[in-house]
């Protein structure tokens, strides 16, 4: 019974759920894109992430010494090195954030974003490999 | 009948079955919508069953290999037919029945064993262990909720009886002559108890939780409908679209027969008064349905197919005949001049 | 309902009643279940395969993603194996984070397994409510972890991120908001007419089958088995904090072993939990959360240990235990999980004998099965059959490898 009158009032409170990015799924998901980027319509914010939330990997080229340590910790073997300028690079796709290399690094050049949004068709799409 | 008749007849069938599947699928909709709300869910559009309609019948209809087939394929059009055939027996608002004079209560508690027998046989056929309880288990299901249905049912006719009503099994007969007319204290308390009893019921006719042990997502995998795919699915999902509004209808008609056009003063008989009962009728038919189905639905746990028996057999039964019970003492006691006429009429 | 002839339902390896797969062979007589045979082993990883390719440190976060809802405890356990062998110990402040993100962890879990449960028997809306109850925790755990499910926390001889002082309100606020909705939630399961009807006297599991079959975790506590890793062998702040093992009878003054207690264990389980992270919260000294900060350096050092050691923990669903060994190479070489879940196979028969089908889905809730961190046996298909191996048989398999292993 107690049941009953929580699930009737809450019938009349707002729905709980977050209604991001669109309250309903749309019709077609790159048409909802192209709306957006158009500025013809607006996506329903996410919950805010904390401060030090984890996301996409972060990488600055400049600094970055090509000492590979990030390499020798990474559990998700998502770091590449690229010996000609001894540099590196990172498959976003296969990093699991869990921001061990940022820890380990002696210049500081990797750093947790707070990006989370990465969908994508294919892993090995530009904005899923980071190399500057 | 002359062939002017059976044309308007057929036409007639063909426009209520058309309604019931329509609205049946809005139905569906809001019931989906407000379940969701309720779990504080946002839930899909309303117009989403008419989209799974669609889906399913654009997708593959699979057979399975060790199913009988003619049996299995023929399964979900008796379900939609028969259930479409009941709307045929009940009055919908304003609107009479097209079989007006045709068929009685007692034919309707026949006829809707027949699209449960219809998912029966589908699932027997379908050559699935899942599917085999699950007919198991709605063969058990229809043997017990249909004692308390027929103890309601009665109790309805004798009181029609008791007042001289000519064939006071008739649905019109039922209708044009409300339970709670003529009803003393007792009279109207043993009318709500058939009331929730029917209410209760409905679920079960419907095999929506509590009492949809015979489909059982968790544990038989939808059962009798655990093999069915496409455009079969998409027929039984219509049938029971149908059979929702046959359930409601059924409500209405008894319980609730009153129109509305009246009392805001229409004239009876014109477009406009058609329309508001229409609305009317829609308005209350959906009222009962999100009591009987929706709220039911969202707020128990499934039941086990011993425990609807029970709940069936003994609760339920008692609770039909109690009301019944009421009834008679409330008629008995009408005459005697201290006892309060709450309801009068006829 | 009794249609005489026997037949065979199978539930799985993938079936609606099941979160993840594993198989059930069902012997029927109408709706009654004769037998049951379980067979495990559907969903083999390899992970610890993998991590015998891997440093300590990057098995850390293996170890955690072996499970997405017990990932403290298998983390935890680890870590523990190895502070073990190479010495390491973690500092006091870093044993008081462990334990507050291990009773999260617990909280979380159990009321995601209360939401399941009621899913199983057909309570959608018990199931959405649980869920939404438990968000508030899991953003709890965002907001302390820096991510909703995989939390990267642990680390040997500490943890990687300290609880700030200015978190400490919104984690007591969040404390209050569970301790402020605990009776109603008490009430929903415990009172709900239908759930009794489903679970009191379902999937039935004595003291003295749970005893034999060597149940754990809450599966063992509701027939009345005062097991727990951290009351009897405390570690780090359950050390400070004593735990007690809290079967049925604590509420009810009786022991059935039924489903229904085991909800009532688990319910009790969640305030248990966040007392423990109140405590912890008010005792939790100053000081380094990192025995060495330097992961180079710790690496290094990790290098040079050598032998083998135990980690344990009381996981949500029972104890954990983690087998680690380590020959003075930048590899782990050699690595053994057991989880709850595996203990808890066995004691699936006896629940589940006698009962009827539509009992099946709960009662194989009910010991909060997790197959992803179970299933690491194989079943050998040598050409086309498939066949099991004997106990004897695994026995000389094991020791030959470890034999090889040594050489
Ligand atoms: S650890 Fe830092 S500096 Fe060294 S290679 Fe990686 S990113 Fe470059
Ligand atoms: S965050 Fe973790 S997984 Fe991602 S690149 Fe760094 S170490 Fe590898």
């Amino acid at each position: 019974m107690t049941m009953i009158f929580e699930l009737l009032t809450q019938m009349f409170k707002r729905p709980a759920t977050n209604q991001f990015p669109a309250r309903h799924a749309p019709k077609s998901v790159h048409g909802l894109v192209a709306t957006v980027q158009a500025g013809k319509a607006k996506l329903n914010p996410p919950v805010p992430v904390p401060e030090d939330f984890r996301g996409k990997i972060f990488y600055n080229r400049e600094t970055c010494i090509g000492c590979k340590l990030c390499i020798n910790v990474c559990p998700a073997h998502a770091i590449e090195f690229l010996p000609e300028n001894k540099k590196v690079r990172i498959f976003a796709a296969q990093c699991i954030q869990c921001g061990q290399c940022n820890d380990v690094c002696p210049k500081n050049c990797l750093s947790m974003s707070k990006e989370f949004a990465m969908a994508d068709t294919n892993k090995m799409s530009a904005n899923l490999i980071v190399e500057k | 009948m002359n062939g002017m008749d059976i044309l308007m007849a057929v036409i007639g069938s063909v426009l209520v079955m058309l309604f019931g599947i329509f609205f049946g699928l809005v139905f569906k909709g809001i019931d989906r919508v407000l379940s969701a709300r309720m779990q504080a869910r946002i839930g899909p559009r309303v117009r989403q069953p008419f989209w799974d309609v669609g889906k399913l019948f654009s997708k593959e209809n699979i057979i399975p290999e060790n199913a009988v087939k003619w049996m299995f394929s023929s399964a979900p059009v008796l379900g939609l037919a028969s259930s479409a055939v009941m709307l045929l027996y009940l009055p919908l608002g304003p609107l009479a029945p097209v079989l007006q004079g045709h068929g009685d209560i007692i034919l309707m508690l026949y006829l809707l064993v027949i699209p449960s027998l219809a998912m029966v046989t589908g699932g027997f056929a379908s050559g699935s262990p899942y599917a085999a309880v699950g007919a198991q288990r709605e063969m058990v299901m229809m043997m017990s909720y249909e004692f308390p249905l027929a103890a309601v049912v009665v109790s309805i006719a004798w009181k029609l009886n008791v007042f001289g009503i000519a064939n006071p099994f008739s649905i019109t007969s039922i209708a044009s002559n409300p339970i709670w007319m003529n009803s003393g204290i007792l009279g109207i308390i043993g009318s709500a108890i058939l009331l929730v009893v029917l209410i209760i019921v409905t679920p079960a006719e419907l095999s929506k939780i509590p009492f949809d042990a015979p489909e059982a997502e968790t544990e038989i995998v939808g059962g009798l409908l655990a093999e069915y795919s496409g455009r079969n699915l998409g027929i039984f999902y219509l049938a029971d679209a149908v059979k929702t509004i046959v359930m409601g209808a059924l409500l209405v008609a008894i319980f609730f027969p009153w129109g509305i056009a009246g009392i805001v003063g229409l004239a009876a008989g014109s477009v406009g008064a058609i329309a508001a009962d229409i609305a009317f009728f829609l308005l209350k038919l959906f009222l009962v349905l999100f009591v009987s189905v929706t709220v039911i639905r969202t707020s128990f746990a499934r039941l086990k197919i011993d425990q609807i028996v029970y709940t069936y057999w003994a609760p339920l039964t008692i609770a039909a005949l109690f009301g019944l019970v009421l009834i008679i003492w409330d008629l008995n006691l009408l005459g005697i001049e201290w006892y309060p006429q709450v309801l009068g009429g006829w | 309902m009794s249609g005489g002839a026997e037949y065979s339902v199978p539930v799985g390896p993938i079936h609606a009643a099941l979160e993840e797969p594993v198989l059930f062979n069902f012997k029927v007589d109408g709706e009654r279940v004769v037998d049951v045979e379980v067979v495990p082993g559907q969903n083999h990883r390899g992970v610890e395969w993998m991590g015998m390719q891997r440093n300590p440190v990057q098995v850390i976060y293996l170890a955690e993603k072996i499970c997405g809802i017990c990932t403290v405890c298998h983390a935890y356990s680890f870590v523990r194996a190895v502070e073990h062998i190479s010495g390491i110990e973690s500092t006091p402040r870093a044993d008081y984070i462990r334990a507050i993100l291990a009773e999260l962890e617990r909280m979380h879990s159990h009321l995601l397994w209360a939401g399941i449960a009621a899913h199983e028997i057909g309570f959608d809306s018990l199931l959405h409510y649980t869920w939404k109850v438990r968000e508030n925790e899991m953003d709890l755990r965002e907001m302390i972890t820096g991510n909703r499910v995989h939390y990267d926390m642990f680390m040997i001889g500490g943890v990687r991120r300290d609880i700030k002082q200015d978190q400490i309100p919104k984690i007591l606020e969040t404390l209050k908001y569970y301790k402020d909705n605990f009776e109603k939630l008490g009430k929903l399961f415990l009172q709900d007419k239908v759930i009794k009807m489903r679970t009191q006297g379902v999937g039935v599991l004595t003291k003295e089958d749970a005893l034999k079959l060597c149940a754990v975790g809450p599966t063992a506590r509701a027939s009345g088995v005062p097991k727990d890793v951290r009351q009897d062998q405390p570690f780090g702040a359950y050390l400070d904090i004593p735990v007690k093992a809290i079967t049925p009878d604590a509420l009810t003054g009786e022991v059935h072993g039924d489903v229904y207690d085991r909800i009532i264990v688990r319910l009790l389980e969640v305030k248990q939990s966040i007392e423990i992270i109140e405590e912890c919260l008010k005792r939790m000294p100053e000081g380094p959360i990192l025995a060495e900060p330097n992961i180079t350096r710790l690496l290094i050092q990790l290098k040079k240990a050598h032998g083998e050691g135990i980690g344990r923990h009381e996981a949500p669903r029972g104890e954990v235990y983690h087998y680690v060994r380590m020959d003075a190479s930048d590899k782990v070489t050699a690595w053994k999980v057991r989880a709850p879940t595996y203990a808890n196979v066995m004691p699936w028969v006896p629940m589940l004998k006698g009962q009827q089908i539509a009992d099946i889905p709960i009662v194989a809730a009910s010991t909060d099965p997790c197959m992803s961190c179970t299933d690491r046996a194989v079943v050998v298909k040598e050409g086309q059959k498939p066949y099991m191996i004997s106990g004897e048989e695994l026995h000389k398999m094991s020791v030959e490898k470890t034999r090889r292993m040594m050489a």
